[in-house]
């Protein structure tokens, strides 16, 4: 099993090391998005567009999506 | 008078023979899934924006209040399942070892929970603990004893039997689990690709007469739909892992999949229809499958539950107040120099993992402690992110690289332990490195080394991205434990900044 996979950030793929969650995926795409998301003015969403926790799992391939959100 | 004929008297008779099986296939069976997920130990109401601005969310007495409404909708007939991660990750959980949550989990009469790969943060022992107190299984097929021995903290499925349907519930852990908890909460443990093993498990269950197989998965989405796709006969994925908040089911070929987000913030109630004589779902919640639980002071709970949570609770503060070490000198971070708090930071860091570096960012200090006792409460304000760490192999000159990245980023400077580094900072970004010792030695650019830092810094935090080509990454304890620890080995501690990090022409 890889140590490290490949997950797509709003279309970019991103490295991290295998176990890693999505805001770890977010801090690795860029830090200012990160930092939206964590304190509430960004959602990410999976490919179907539910929402996904900072905390949640990733696997090889996984996408997910930043938006604003909607208040 | 005519006689009936032959043919008449037999229709009359079938007719007469079949009228009860009619009247019974009239009458599906209607069955009410309960779901969460990854509570990650919050029995207590917490806001998210993300859901309210204003109400907070989640709480176990409102959560079991919400549940036993759903239940007296359909008694007799409601299944509640957890797709596991129940325990770590709250000090109401984390200071009891998640005795707490299984108080709560009894309360509401769970039948089945999935083991997810944080159940194993605390180790085998504590997780053999939390199984003997709870009243349900704990349920996990592919965790396996790589001696072949049954575990005893974990059983690979559960029979529940509801309104004469007997449902075989199969538990399921992610295989990235290894990757997720220090290695010696694993050892002896294999976890197997759930797709290389379900097919044999769906059929020993119908041929134990299952009539409905229900996944109960800490795998993430994206690994609940690949395994719907290829693989036929489960009914239903109740899903963990990824957090996804699925506000209507997904169908792939026959199965249903559903997860209810995480922290308690969502209650999944899937109604299921099942006909009663092929026993098969003919029909389930196609839109608002989670509720959401809002913990406004006007939403009803449970008071039975609001005691247990209350007895937790209360004890807290008494936790939080134990003093845990001491410390004779004042501890004072600095953002833009070596401190001694961050260098002890850094030790606990290294002792902890065996590594022969350690980093740590000095954003992520966030508070000074005095001269004196030290409680646990004050461990957690001056490292409040929860971080984990992460101990890996980097090279040499990847960890120059690091240096210089950092040199050159405007954050905080890193705080070191194992290491001196010496910086010019008026020299050009990616030359400001000008010197580094590991122990006593100049650092070899092609050695490899241990190194140990957080999970923030890790994935590339503070834009050190030389930290994402690190080789044998593995995570270990959270750098509380890790301080915590350190400072009831070592008290009491009297760091001094020991000219670690040192800047020439300043």
């Amino acid at each position: 099993m890889n140590e490290q996979i490949t997950v797509f950030v709003d279309g970019r793929p991103v490295k991290i090391y295998r176990g890693m969650l999505v805001k770890h995926a977010l801090i690795a795409c860029d830090y200012a998005l990160y930092k939206a998301a964590a304190c509430g003015e960004v959602v990410v969403v999976d490919n179907h567009g539910f929402v996904l926790g900072l905390e949640g799992a990733l696997q090889e391939g996984s996408r997910v999506f930043t938006g604003p959100r909607n208040k | 008078m005519k006689k009936p004929s032959k043919s008449l008297l037999c229709l009359v008779i079938l007719l007469v023979l079949t009228a009860p099986l009619h009247g019974r296939e009239r009458s599906a069976v209607l069955l009410t899934v309960i779901h969460f997920n990854d509570l990650h130990g919050r029995l207590l109401p917490y806001h998210d924006k993300s859901i309210s601005e204003t109400t907070p969310v989640g709480g176990a007495a409102r959560l079991a209040r919400m549940i036993a409404d759903e239940r007296a909708k359909n008694p007799g007939g409601t299944v509640l399942l957890s797709a596991g991660d129940m325990f770590q990750g709250s000090p109401i959980s984390n200071v009891f070892y998640g005795e707490s949550v299984i108080a709560f989990m009894n309360a509401l009469k769970f039948d089945a929970m999935a083991i997810g790969n944080h159940e194993l943060d605390w180790g085998q022992g504590v997780l053999n603990q939390l199984a003997a107190a709870a009243a349900f299984p704990l349920l996990s097929a592919n965790i396996q004893d790589k001696q072949s021995m049954a575990l005893s903290w974990a059983k690979p499925s559960a029979v529940l039997t509801k309104k004469n349907l007997k449902l075989v519930v199969i538990g399921m852990t992610t295989p990235d689990t290894p990757f997720t908890t220090r290695p010696g909460n694993v050892s002896g443990l294999t976890f197997r690709d759930p797709v290389e093993i379900l097919p044999q498990l769906i059929r020993e269950a119908r041929n134990r007469g299952a009539d409905l197989i229900v996944l109960l998965s800490h795998l993430g989405l994206d690994a609940d739909q690949q395994i719907a796709e290829q693989i036929a006969g489960i009914d239903v994925i109740i899903g963990g892992h990824s957090h996804t908040a699925m506000t209507h089911p997904l169908r792939v070929n026959d199965t249903i999949i559903v997860q209810a987000g995480a922290y308690g913030a969502y209650l999944g109630v899937l109604q299921l229809t099942v006909e009663p004589f092929s026993r098969k779902i003919v029909d389930y919640t196609r839109t608002n499958e989670l509720r959401t639980v809002l913990s406004g002071p006007n939403d009803p709970v449970d008071e039975g539950v609001v005691r247990i949570v209350d007895r937790f609770n209360d004890q807290i503060s008494t936790k939080f107040a134990r003093v845990i070490g001491e410390s004779s000198v004042d501890l004072v971070r600095n953002p833009h120099e070596e401190s001694n708090v961050g260098d002890l930071i850094c030790d606990a860091m290294r002792h902890a993992s065996g590594a022969d570096i350690a980093f740590q960012n000095g954003g992520g200090i966030r508070a000074d402690i005095p001269q004196g006792k030290i409680t646990i409460e004050q461990v957690y304000t001056l490292l409040p992110f929860d971080d984990a760490l992460v101990v890996m192999d980097l090279t040499g000159d990847q960890i120059k690289q690091i240096l210089e990245q950092n040199a050159s980023s405007g954050h905080s400077i890193l705080q070191v332990s194992g290491m001196t580094v010496h910086y010019d900072l008026a020299r050009p970004a990616g030359s400001r490195v000008i010197r580094v010792d590991v122990g006593d030695k100049a650092l070899e650019p092609l050695k490899t080394y241990r190194v140990v830092t957080n999970d923030f810094l890790a994935a590339g935090g503070d834009h050190l991205t030389a930290f994402k080509e690190g080789k044998h990454p593995a995570y270990g304890s959270s750098l509380v434990e890790a301080f915590t620890t350190h400072l009831e080995k070592h008290s009491p501690v009297h760091p001094e900044r020991e000219k670690r990090i040192v800047f020439v022409n300043p």
